[in-house]
Formats: C-alpha cells, sequence, structure tokens
C-alpha cells in the first residue's frame, strides 16, 4: 500500500455549517456545525437515534440537508465519491457473490484499475486475517467476517477520507482489534478518518478528537486530553495502609481539600480539591503525609462524560417513524 | 493521495460496470440458461426433427381388409384406390385403370377434394382387398381381425349406396386392437370415399366430372394497396406474424424488467444499496442496472428470434419478413424496454419487498396488458384508426407499432413511423428521468411503501 502524500489543501476534509435534516415530524439533525481536518481522527459520538448515521448519510451525500452548507474535500461528496471510503452502518453485501469478485466490483466502481486488482484484494484480505475467502461465497462467511470484508471495501481504492459507521459493532475483541489496529495504520498513513461509535473505550482509545450530538443537536467538540480535563472529577484517590478512617484527619487537614469520602470499596479514600488547588500538589503532600499502598489522580472515562452529557441534555432521542436507512 | 485520482463525476465506466455485474449475474443462472437459451435451442431441433421423426415413425401397412358390401361395387372402389397407389415420390403420373381408379389415383395429387384419402400417406401401402362373400363366416373373419391375421374388416350397409342415403346410417370398420391410427384413419376415408365413387357410379354419371362439377375453386385475396402492388393475402400469417413479433418483444422486455425489479429490491433488502451508492451516483447505478439488463433482454431476444428465423428459412418462408420490419423491431423493443425497465426499476426502488411491489406494479401491467387485447384489431386494420391513434400512446405505442409495421398489408405512412418514434422516444426519456428522481430517493427509504402520490412528489423533489 502506497504511503499518503501530505496533502495541501487548508480547507478541512469535512465542513458541516448549520446542517438541518428532518424527516416528517422528527428533525433528526438540527443547525450542526462540525469540522474534520484533513489527517485527524474524530469520532462522532452519540445514542442511538441521535442523528449519528443521518449526519454521516448527509457527509456521504445519499441524502440531502434541509439547510445548510455541506462540503467534504473541498466540494460535494458526489464529486469525490472515488477519494472517499465508506462504512455503512446496516451491513449489506450480494449474499451470492463470491468475496473476491465483490471486492473486485467494488473496487472498479471506485475506479481502480483491473490491472493488480485481484493482487490488491488478496492481500488486503491476507492483512485483515481473512485468508482463503476469496472464493467463497459471502453468505457462507460469519457476520464478523462479513464485516472485514465490507471494512475492506471502504478502504481498499486507499481513500483520502474514511468514514466508519459502527465500524467495531457485532465484532468479537479479536476482531475489534484488528479493525482497531488498521484504522490506526491508515490514520499513521495521513488519511482522514471520521468514525461513528457508541462504545466510548475504542473511541478513547482511537480518536483524537470527539463529537458528541444528541438529539441532533452537538453536544460537545473537543479533543480527548481536553475532555478528561474538562470532565476531570478533580480528585485524589488514595489507600492508606491504616485504613481510611484512621487516615481522614490527617488528609482532611491537607490545604485546598474540600472533603475526603470512602469510596465504595471501602479501603479508599476519595479527596476532593477545590478548583484553586493542583491536584498534583495535593497527591505530593498527601504522600508524605500519610503511608499508603496507592495514590492516583482519579481519571474521568469518556463512558462517564457521555452518560452526564447525554442526561443533563435531556436523555436519549428518539428514533425517526420513517426515513432514510 | 488516494489510489484512483480520476474524476469522480458521472463516469459511463461506473455504468459499464454496473451493467456488466447485472448482465452476468442474470445470464449466468441455471433458470436463465435454461429459459432464454437452451429452451429455444431445444424448440428449433423440435420442430426441425419432429417430421422425420414422424414420417420414420409410419409402419408400411400390408395384409388383407375385408369388405362386406351388397353389390360389391364399394370393394371394387377401394381395390382400385388402393391398387392405383403409389408412393408420393414415385407418382410421377396418375395410374390409369378404370375411372372411378382415376379418380382415385388423381387424389393422390390432391386434386380432387373428397377423394384424397391417400394424399397425406408417404409410407408403403400394400394392400389386398378381399370380398366378403355368402360363404364366408362373420365370427371367423372377425377372429381374424382380432388375431391381426387381417388388417380390416369394412361393412357397408346396402341403404348408404342408395341414390338418397339416410344419415343415421354408418360404416362399420373392425380393426385390430393395436391398429395404427393412421391406418384406421387411412381404411376409414378410403371406404368412405369409395362409398360415394360407388353411389355415384351407380347413378351412371362420370365420377371425375360429376366432382369436377362439384369442387370449390380456390380464392386467392389480394389487396391492392395505394401504390398500386397486389399484396398477397395469408389470413393466419397476417395475424401469427405481427402476434409472434409483439409477444417476443413483450416476452423479453417483461422477463428482464422483472428481473430489474427483484434485483433493486434484492439490493435494497440486503442494504448493499449503500455501500453501491458511497461508489456510484444513483443515476449511474440506475443506468447500468437498465443498461445491463437491456443486454440480457437483446440475448434473449436473439435466441428466440434466431430460432424463429431459423424456422422461417427451414420453411423457406423467410420472405414474410422484410429485413426494414426488423430494423424498426429493434427500435420499438428498445424503446418498450427502457420504459417498462424504468417503470419497474422504480417501483423496485421504492418498495422493500416483493409483496409490496405488486400494488405499485399492477396499475402498470393493467396499461402493458392493453397490446395483447389489441393484438387482433390491430392486426385485422392495421392502418385504422385504433392502430393510428394507439401507436402514439406511450407506454404501449411501441407494441402497437411492431403489430403494424410486421403485419400492415398497406405501407404504414412514413410520418407515422416518424412521429410514432419521436413520441414514444420522448415519453422513454422522461419516464427514465422520473425514474431516476424517484430511484434515487426511494433506494434509502425504508419502512411502509409509498403512495402513489409520494412517488409523485419524489419525482418532483429536487
Amino acid at each position: 500500500m502506497s504511503n499518503i502524500v501530505t496533502n495541501t489543501a487548508s480547507e478541512p476534509a469535512v465542513i458541516l455549517r448549520g446542517v438541518k435534516k428532518r424527516f416528517g415530524a422528527v428533525e433528526a439533525v438540527r443547525e450542526l456545525d462540525l469540522e474534520v481536518e484533513r489527517g485527524a481522527l474524530v469520532g462522532l459520538l452519540g445514542p442511538n437515534g441521535a442523528g449519528k448515521s443521518t449526519a454521516i448519510r448527509m457527509i456521504m451525500s445519499l441524502i440531502r440537508p434541509d439547510r445548510g452548507e455541506l462540503r467534504v474535500l473541498g466540494g460535494d461528496a458526489l464529486d469525490a465519491k472515488d477519494r472517499i471510503g465508506y462504512l455503512p452502518e446496516e451491513r449489506g453485501l450480494y449474499r451470492r457473490m463470491r468475496v473476491g469478485e465483490f471486492l473486485i466490483y467494488l473496487g472498479r466502481l471506485k475506479g481502480l484499475p483491473r490491472h493488480g486488482l485481484t493482487a490488491r484484494v488478496e492481500g488486503w484480505l491476507e492483512r485483515i486475517e481473512l485468508p482463503g475467502v476469496f472464493r467463497s461465497r459471502c453468505q457462507e462467511l460469519s457476520k464478523g467476517m462479513q464485516q472485514k470484508v465490507q471494512f475492506i471495501g471502504a478502504v481498499l481504492h486507499e481513500p483520502d477520507l474514511i468514514v466508519l459507521d459502527e465500524p467495531f459493532s457485532g465484532l468479537d475483541p479479536m476482531n475489534a482489534r484488528i479493525l482497531i489496529t488498521t484504522v490506526q495504520d491508515l490514520h499513521r498513513q495521513g488519511r482522514t478518518i471520521f468514525l461513528s461509535t457508541h462504545q466510548m473505550a475504542q473511541a478513547e482509545q482511537l480518536c483524537e478528537r470527539v463529537v458528541l450530538i444528541n438529539r441532533g443537536e452537538k453536544i460537545l467538540d473537543a479533543s480527548t486530553r481536553e475532555v478528561t480535563q474538562r470532565f476531570s472529577p478533580r480528585a485524589v484517590e488514595i489507600e492508606p495502609l491504616a485504613g481510611v478512617e484512621a487516615a481522614r484527619i490527617a488528609l482532611e487537614s491537607i490545604r485546598g481539600i474540600e472533603s475526603v469520602r470512602t469510596a465504595e470499596d471501602g479501603r479508599t479514600a476519595v479527596m476532593i480539591v477545590d478548583e484553586h488547588t493542583d491536584p498534583h500538589f495535593v497527591m505530593g503532600v498527601a504522600l508524605a503525609a500519610v503511608p499508603c499502598r496507592r495514590i492516583e489522580i482519579a481519571r474521568v472515562s469518556l463512558d462517564d462524560v457521555f452518560v452526564r452529557l447525554v442526561t443533563e441534555h435531556g436523555g436519549h432521542a428518539r428514533q425517526p417513524a420513517r426515513g432514510a436507512a | 493521495m488516494s489510489a484512483t485520482n480520476k474524476s469522480s463525476g458521472f463516469r459511463f465506466s461506473r455504468i459499464m460496470t454496473i451493467a456488466s455485474r447485472e448482465f452476468r449475474h442474470t445470464v449466468l443462472t441455471k433458470g436463465f440458461i435454461f429459459g432464454a437459451i437452451l429452451f429455444p435451442m431445444l424448440m428449433f431441433v423440435v420442430i426441425g426433427v419432429m417430421p422425420f421423426l414422424i414420417s420414420n415413425d409410419q409402419v408400411p401397412v400390408r395384409g388383407t381388409i375385408v369388405v362386406a358390401d351388397s353389390d360389391g361395387s364399394v370393394a371394387r372402389a377401394i381395390e382400385i384406390a388402393f391398387a392405383g397407389y403409389k408412393k408420393p415420390k414415385d407418382a410421377e403420373k396418375p395410374s390409369s385403370a378404370t375411372a372411378i381408379s382415376d379418380v382415385l389415383s388423381k387424389s393422390q395429387r390432391g386434386d380432387l377434394q373428397g377423394l384424397d384419402a391417400l394424399t397425406d400417406i408417404t409410407t408403403t401401402v400394400e394392400v389386398t382387398v378381399r370380398r366378403m362373400s355368402i360363404d364366408d363366416d362373420l365370427a371367423a373373419i372377425r377372429d381374424q381381425v382380432q388375431s391381426g391375421e387381417l388388417l380390416a374388416l369394412v361393412e357397408i350397409p346396402a341403404v348408404l349406396l342408395a341414390a338418397d342415403p339416410p344419415t343415421d346410417a354408418d360404416i362399420s370398420l373392425l380393426v385390430p386392437s393395436n391398429s395404427p391410427a393412421k391406418t384406421t384413419g387411412l381404411f376409414a376415408r378410403v371406404a368412405r370415399q369409395a362409398t360415394v365413387a360407388a353411389r355415384v357410379e351407380r347413378t351412371g354419371t362420370d365420377l371425375a366430372k360429376a366432382l369436377s362439377l362439384v369442387r370449390e375453386p380456390r380464392a386467392e385475396t389480394a389487396r391492392l394497396t395505394s401504390t398500386g402492388e397486389h399484396a398477397k393475402e395469408n389470413l393466419e400469417l397476417r395475424f401469427m406474424i405481427p402476434g409472434g413479433f409483439m409477444m417476443l418483444m413483450w416476452i423479453a422486455a417483461f422477463t428482464s424488467a422483472n428481473q430489474l425489479l427483484t434485483t433493486t429490491i434484492e439490493e435494497k433488502s440486503s442494504k448493499v444499496i449503500e455501500v453501491l451508492l458511497s461508489a456510484t451516483s444513483p443515476l449511474e447505478l440506475l443506468a447500468g442496472k437498465i443498461l445491463g439488463q437491456s443486454f440480457v433482454s437483446l440475448l434473449m431476444l436473439s435466441t428466440y428470434g434466431a430460432a424463429g428465423i431459423a424456422g422461417l428459412a427451414f420453411l423457406t418462408m423467410l420472405d414474410i419478413v422484410p429485413l426494414m420490419s426488423l430494423v424498426l423491431f429493434l427500435f420499438w423493443f428498445l424503446l418498450a424496454y427502457f420504459m417498462v425497465a424504468a417503470i419497474m426499476a422504480a417501483v423496485g426502488s421504492a418498495v422493500s419487498d416483493l409483496r409490496e411491489a405488486q400494488s405499485l406494479v399492477q396499475p402498470a401491467m393493467i396499461v402493458m396488458m392493453v397490446p395483447l387485447l389489441l393484438w387482433l384489431p390491430i392486426s385485422e386494420n392495421p392502418t385504422g384508426w385504433l392502430a393510428t391513434i394507439t401507436s402514439f400512446v406511450p407506454p404501449i405505442g411501441p407494441f402497437v407499432m411492431v403489430l403494424r409495421t410486421t403485419g400492415a398489408v398497406e405501407p404504414i405512412p412514413p410520418w407515422q413511423i416518424g412521429l410514432a418514434l419521436a413520441v414514444n422516444g420522448v415519453s422513454t426519456v422522461a419516464l427514465v428521468w422520473i425514474a431516476s428522481r424517484v430511484f434515487r430517493i426511494g433506494v434509502l427509504m425504508q419502512g411502509k411503501p409509498p403512495t402513489p402520490m409520494e412517488l409523485l412528489r419524489w419525482a418532483r423533489t429536487r
């Protein structure tokens, strides 16, 4: 596979400005603003029915927004289909078609020359740990294998922009890991990757930036590091050797501590740090004052942020009654 | 940079890639290979071989028949008939014996109506006729017939030889149980005709003369066209040829269009459509699918058409289908196919399964049945007002024009052909355009099928 050449165009790979889409009475996407820089790996998060797939379909020009501006790779996605790879949420293959023939067909549609296409497909099948299925019919493969075949269909033509809608759903941990590694490789080559998921652990592991939408609205758009910092609980967890109660007075006397509570495990004390104090300073003082088995700054998971923000934003969205697939 | 750096706009190569897949995956199925290729070939082989099978199947007729009649005149006539019989390839001239023999032998050439019992016999016939005498034992003769020693026992009631025979008296013909149907048919016809000959002979009338007098002359109809030409009338061909062409066109167009409907629904229900639409535009997908299926229908048309033309060549009747009619037929077919295909593709894109498709396809099917209903009236008068008006009514126009151009004795005015091509051509383009509008929205829709009004709204949506 050839390495990507740095794209000199300054315009982001994906731009959505004030994009709106309604299906009957349901407003699937409301005034969505979004930018995906070239070469970035961005995750689009949100609960079921939040409008992720609708947003992605609009990016792919499969459906048109009712309002707003939408640019992909400097223009309309329709004009750049050969430079975009897409894995839709709804997996679909020609059931009776052979795997190799199907991938060659997709490659041809994406403008790949016939010469060398078979070798390219076989190479990808090897790479993604699907050897020996070139001549198998799609219907003979397991669901996970079919998903990997479709993934190859999305990246076979080495696109500049790769859009993956829930790429890891339904995959076992082994296959998910293979796909994650491949996505990371593609990102390292400089390809822009925009993926939707509601599996926070994978988003946290993969994405440089996350965009959270709920009920068609963007409620968070920040780098993964920023999210962790912004939603950090400002807490230090310590497991004293003498027990929580014995250490409580010493811990409460540290400057900048608002309160100390016992964690659910009964062995750990959680010190809540005020907003003017650096948790690292608190950690150093506590370590000197109380002999302990373990001490660390409490981390927030993307999962916690997701639940908190979605709950604050009014809970899960409703599913459209009828609309695009 | 991506591996593909060509322009991603509307690309003919993509359309051809889709068309090629559509063609291969329809044609390379057992059902298609049997139905569209092997079946017409088999049909042609059977039609070609059948006459040989039938003629070879005939067994020689050799043996004796016993005739029981009141005065021996029928037995004599039968005897003369068989004696005068020669296998057609040997019968250069009629045999000459008596007047009856002349008549009966002439009948071998089919010159005379009524006495043609031996005209279609191509096998060896060596029959001895024995007249039943008063000493013969009827029961013994019946036993001999039953055992196959005798070919037949023919009993002619005396009343049948009267000048005014009753209508309720019949000749009795007894044959062995395993006697071939062709042989018994031959005996029955010879007996009937010999009875007539004997009856006429009794009146002293010359049979040949009498038959000549009552023979109905044939009427050869020729239509005098506006150009002053005489066009020979052939009633059977006048209806069958246009009907055959139209049916061929109808079947080929609908088989492929139906396939288009099915594959579109399959692509939608298997969710592969979204993968395809990420690589191609709806219009390219639709164009590729319609084009691919048009190749399928042309292949089908070729196999059936070739079988038909080979059949006509075999019957030395190629001249009844002028070359111009065949050229025009191709145009009418393409117009008809693209119209039907556009309708089917639009419906296929809008529904999720075949059951839902039925309700939307039904109105179109009713319209498309009209040419079948109009076959006889239009073939009867291909230049009449009904034929002329319906030629300009899409989507039935191309079917009507096929009926007219292949069946009309009077040439269809060129302006009508031109106008029909223009009207139906414009309608085809319009229908394909509307179908593409419906298709691009329909293929991504799920849920309950749209109403016809919703389809119209989709067609108007920008």
